[in-house]
C-alpha cells in the first residue's frame, strides 16, 4: 500500500502543476492593477475639454454615482466603445470623461493644439456617440497617475460618496457591463 | 563561446550607454538622489508594458512614472516614499520586489520547504539503505534453491 501510494507522488504532482499551469493560462496580468481600489477619488481641479474656464474638482462629481471613462481619440477601443457607452448613456448611466492626452509633453508644450483637439474629439464624438456628461481634461496625466491609470480606456465606477468601487482595464461591452459592472451598480442601490 | 563573450560585453557596452544618457539628461544635487533615482527607474515596473521597467519602458504612463519619481527624488524624498507613493497607486504591482503579504508568504516559504524535503528524503534513504542486513544459512539455503529453479526453467523453455 505504501509502495503504490509512493508511486502515485509524481503522478500528483505532475496533475497539481497541471492545474496550477492550465490556471495561468486564463489569468488577466492587467487585473492586478488595483491600487486606489475602496479609496475616495483623489481631489483634483482640471478644466473642462471644451472650455478651460470651466474648472472641475473633485466635489462637483459628488452625489451620483458615475463612471469615469478615461479615454482619447487617439485610441481605437475607446473610439469602439463609444457605441455601447452611448447606450448606456441612455440608459439612464450618469458617464463621466476624463481625457487623456497621449500627446502632450509638458518638454514639448508648444507642439499641441488645443483647438484641433477639440474639433477632433467633437467629430469623433459626433460619428461614433457621445456617452459623456463632460469631459475633464487631463493634460498633464496627473489624474490619471493618482487613478493608477496605466492606458486607455479604462473605466472607474465611482459611488455617490466619491469612493472607487471598480476599476475596469480594457473595453466595456456588454458582457463585461453583465459580469462585472450592473451587480456592482445593483449593490449601491439602497 | 566567442559569440557568447561578444554578445556579453556588447550588452555591457549598451547597458553603460544607456546609463550615461540618464546622466546627461537628468541634473541632480547630489551623487545619493541620483543613485536612489536609477534604483527606483530600475525597480519599478511599467504597468503598461508589463515585463518592462520605467526605465526600459517608452509607454507614456512609463515615462509619467520616471517624471515623477525625478520630482520626488528632486524633492528630497527617501526611497520608500517613492515606493510607497507608487504602490499606493498602481498596487504592489508596480514594484519588482514583492513584499511578504498572506498571498506571497509562499514565495518565502516553497523554497525552505522544498530543500528541507529534499534533504530529508536523502537522510532517509541514507538511514535504510545503512541499516544491517541480517544473512542467515536458511537464505543461503534459500536462494541455492532459487538459483536452480530458475536456471532449470532455462533449460527447459
Amino acid at each position: 500500500m505504501n509502495k503504490k501510494f509512493l508511486g502515485l507522488v509524481p503522478l500528483l504532482i505532475f496533475v497539481l502543476l497541471c492545474v496550477f499551469l492550465y490556471q495561468g493560462l486564463f489569468g488577466n496580468p492587467r487585473e492586478l492593477q488595483t491600487g486606489r481600489l475602496g479609496h475616495t477619488m483623489p481631489a483634483f481641479e482640471l478644466p473642462d475639454l471644451m472650455d478651460e474656464r470651466k474648472r472641475w474638482t473633485d466635489q462637483d462629481l459628488l452625489g451620483e454615482v458615475y463612471l469615469l471613462n478615461v479615454w482619447g481619440t487617439w485610441c481605437p477601443t475607446c473610439i469602439a466603445e463609444l457605441g455601447y457607452l452611448t447606450e448606456l448613456r441612455e440608459q439612464g448611466v450618469r458617464i463621466i470623461g476624463l481625457y487623456y492626452e497621449q500627446a502632450y509633453d509638458p518638454d514639448f508644450g508648444d507642439q499641441f493644439d488645443i483647438d484641433y483637439l477639440r474639433a477632433d474629439v467633437q467629430q469623433m464624438l459626433s460619428r461614433a456617440g457621445d456617452p459623456y456628461q463632460f469631459n475633464i481634461l487631463d493634460l498633464e496625466r496627473t489624474l490619471a497617475l493618482d487613478l493608477g491609470v496605466s492606458g486607455a480606456p479604462e473605466t472607474f465606477l465611482v459611488d455617490k460618496n466619491g469612493k472607487i468601487i471598480l476599476h475596469h482595464t480594457g473595453d466595456i461591452n456588454p458582457r463585461v457591463w453583465r459580469s462585472k459592472f450592473a451587480p456592482a451598480i445593483q449593490e449601491l442601490q439602497p | 563561446m566567442k559569440k557568447l563573450m561578444l554578445a556579453l560585453a556588447l550588452l555591457a557596452g549598451l547597458w553603460s550607454l544607456s546609463a550615461h544618457a540618464v546622466e546627461d539628461k537628468y541634473q541632480f544635487k547630489n551623487a545619493e538622489r541620483e543613485q536612489t533615482f536609477k534604483e527606483l527607474v530600475q525597480e519599478l515596473r511599467c504597468p503598461k508594458c508589463q515585463n518592462q521597467n520605467i526605465a526600459d519602458s517608452d509607454a507614456v504612463v512609463a515615462k509619467d512614472l520616471r517624471d515623477r519619481v525625478l520630482d520626488m527624488v528632486q524633492e528630497g524624498k527617501s526611497k520608500q516614499e517613492v515606493i510607497d507613493f507608487m504602490i499606493d497607486r498602481y498596487g504592489y504591482f508596480v514594484h519588482y520586489q514583492p513584499p511578504v503579504t498572506p498571498a506571497t508568504i509562499v514565495l518565502w516559504v516553497m523554497p525552505v520547504v522544498i530543500l528541507v524535503l529534499g534533504f530529508g528524503f536523502i537522510v532517509f534513504r541514507q538511514k535504510k539503505a545503512a541499516r544491517k542486513q541480517s544473512w542467515s544459512p536458511e537464505d543461503e539455503q534459500k536462494l541455492a534453491e532459487l538459483i536452480k529453479q530458475s536456471q532449470r526453467k532455462e533449460r527447459t523453455s
